[in-house]
C-alpha cells in the first residue's frame, strides 16, 4: 500500500469517501454548461468574493477606522506596508468586478427565463445579494476618509434620506448623527466587515444549496 | 466552485435523456479548466491591481467640497434619473420621484420579476415581452449613467 491509499482508507475507514466522492467525481457536466462562458459569471462573482475576504483580512490588520487615523492608516498601507498597495488595489479590483460579474450573471438569468418556476425564490435570494454586494462598495468607498470618500457618502446618504418615509431613519442609522463624521466612520466600518459579510454568506449558502437542490436549468 | 458544479449533473439525472449524457467528466478534464480559468481571472486582477492602483485623493476636509464628485460608477444612474427627472406630478415634488423612481420602484419590480413574468417558457423566442422590457431596462440605466457623467 501506498502512503496516499494508506491516507485515502485511513479517511475512508471514518467518512465513508468511497460513497461521497464518486457522485461528484465522476459525473459529466453538461455540455450546453461546459459550453457556454455565460455560466461562468455566478463562479466568478463568487471567486472575486473569495479575493475580497482574503485581502480584507489583510487590510483590516493595518486600517484605524477614526477620523484623525483612517487617512493615515491606508496612506501607510499604499507606502509603507510590504505589499500593502497590491492587497488594497486587488480589494478595489475585485469588488469592481465582483460587482460587474454579479450584473451580467443576473442579465443571463434574466434573458435565459432561469427565474422561472421552480426557481423564483432564487432570483429573490438573487437580488438582495445584489443588494448587499452594491451596500459593500457603498460603505467601503467611505473608509479611507479622503476627499472623495467624504463627498461621495455625503451626497449618497443624503440621497438615501430622501426616500419617502424610511428615508430619514436610513440615513439616521447609516450617518449616526446630523453630519458625516467619527459616528459614521465606525458604522460604516462595522456594517462593511461585520454585518454585511455574515449576510452575504448567510445568503449565498442559501442560493448554493437551493442551485443544488433545484439543478442548473437549461433546454439542451 | 466545486460545490456548484455538484449539481449541474444532477440535472441530467432528473430529467430522463433520450440522448446519452454528453459533458465533460468532472474530473480532472472539467475540474482542470476550472482551476485555469480562476487563475486567469486572478492573475488578470492583479494585472489591473499593478497598472491601475487604487487612488487616494487629499484627507477628508469638511469645509471644502471638490468639483466633480462621483459616485461608484454602479450608482451612476440614480445620480443621472434624479438630474433626469426635473418634473412635479401634483403634490409630488419632483426630487421625491427622482429617488424613490431608480431605488425603492426599481429594485421593488426587480424583486417581482418571477411573480409578474407568468409565461412559462424559457425559450427566448417565445418570451418577446419580457425580452424587449429587459432590453429596454438596460438601455435605459446605461442612458442615465451616460446622462450622470454628460450633465455634471
Ligand atoms: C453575490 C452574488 C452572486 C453569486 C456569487 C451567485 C452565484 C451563482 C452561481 C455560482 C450559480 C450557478 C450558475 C451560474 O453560475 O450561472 C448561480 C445560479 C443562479 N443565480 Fe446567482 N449569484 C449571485 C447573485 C445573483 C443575482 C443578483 C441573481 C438574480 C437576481 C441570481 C440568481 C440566480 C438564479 C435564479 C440561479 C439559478 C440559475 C439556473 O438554474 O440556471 N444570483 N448563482
Amino acid at each position: 500500500m501506498t502512503l496516499n491509499e494508506k491516507i485515502y482508507k485511513w479517511l475512508d475507514d471514518r467518512f465513508k469517501l468511497s460513497e461521497l466522492l464518486p457522485p461528484i467525481v465522476k459525473h459529466p457536466a453538461p455540455l450546453n454548461v461546459v459550453s457556454n462562458p455565460l455560466y461562468c459569471l455566478g463562479g466568478t462573482a463568487f471567486l472575486c468574493f473569495l479575493i475580497l475576504v482574503v485581502t480584507g483580512i489583510f487590510l483590516a490588520m493595518y486600517y484605524k477606522p477614526t477620523p484623525a487615523e483612517a487617512y493615515k492608516s491606508v496612506e501607510h498601507i499604499m507606502t509603507a506596508v510590504p505589499m500593502g498597495s497590491l492587497i488594497r488595489s486587488v480589494h478595489h479590483w475585485a469588488a469592481n468586478t465582483m460587482i460587474a460579474a454579479v450584473m451580467l450573471h443576473m442579465m443571463r438569468i434574466y434573458f435565459m427565463g432561469a427565474y422561472k418556476k421552480p426557481r423564483e425564490l432564487n432570483w429573490v435570494v438573487g437580488i438582495s445579494l445584489l443588494l448587499i454586494t452594491t451596500t459593500f462598495g457603498f460603505s467601503g468607498y467611505l473608509l479611507p476618509w479622503d476627499q472623495l470618500a467624504f463627498w461621495a457618502t455625503k451626497i449618497g446618504t443624503g440621497i438615501a434620506g430622501s426616500i419617502p418615509v424610511i428615508g430619514g431613519y436610513i440615513s439616521l442609522i447609516l450617518v449616526g448623527g446630523n453630519d458625516i463624521g467619527a459616528e459614521t466612520l465606525t458604522r460604516f466600518f462595522a456594517i462593511h466587515v461585520m454585518i454585511l459579510p455574515i449576510a452575504i454568506a448567510t445568503l449565498l449558502g442559501l442560493h448554493f444549496l437551493m442551485v443544488r437542490i433545484q439543478g442548473i436549468s437549461g433546454r439542451l | 466552485m466545486a460545490l456548484i458544479e455538484v449539481e449541474k449533473h444532477e440535472v441530467e439525472e432528473q430529467k430522463p435523456e433520450p440522448v446519452r449524457v454528453r459533458g465533460l467528466p468532472f474530473f480532472p478534464h472539467f475540474l482542470l479548466r476550472e482551476v485555469v480559468v480562476m487563475c486567469l481571472i486572478a492573475g488578470g486582477l492583479i494585472m489591473l491591481a499593478s497598472i491601475y492602483p487604487a487612488g487616494l485623493l487629499k484627507p477628508a476636509d469638511p469645509f471644502d467640497t471638490p468639483s466633480p464628485i462621483y459616485p461608484e460608477w454602479y450608482f451612476l444612474y440614480v445620480f443621472g434619473f434624479l438630474k433626469f427627472w426635473t418634473w412635479n406630478i401634483g403634490p409630488i415634488p419632483a426630487k421625491m420621484i427622482g429617488v424613490t423612481l431608480p431605488m425603492v420602484l426599481w429594485y421593488g419590480l426587480l424583486i417581482l420579476v418571477p411573480f409578474i413574468d407568468r409565461n412559462p417558457s424559457s425559450d427566448i423566442r417565445k418570451r418577446k415581452v419580457a425580452v424587449a422590457l429587459g432590453v429596454i431596462a438596460l438601455i435605459g440605466i446605461l442612458y442615465f449613467t451616460y446622462f450622470s457623467i454628460v450633465h455634471h
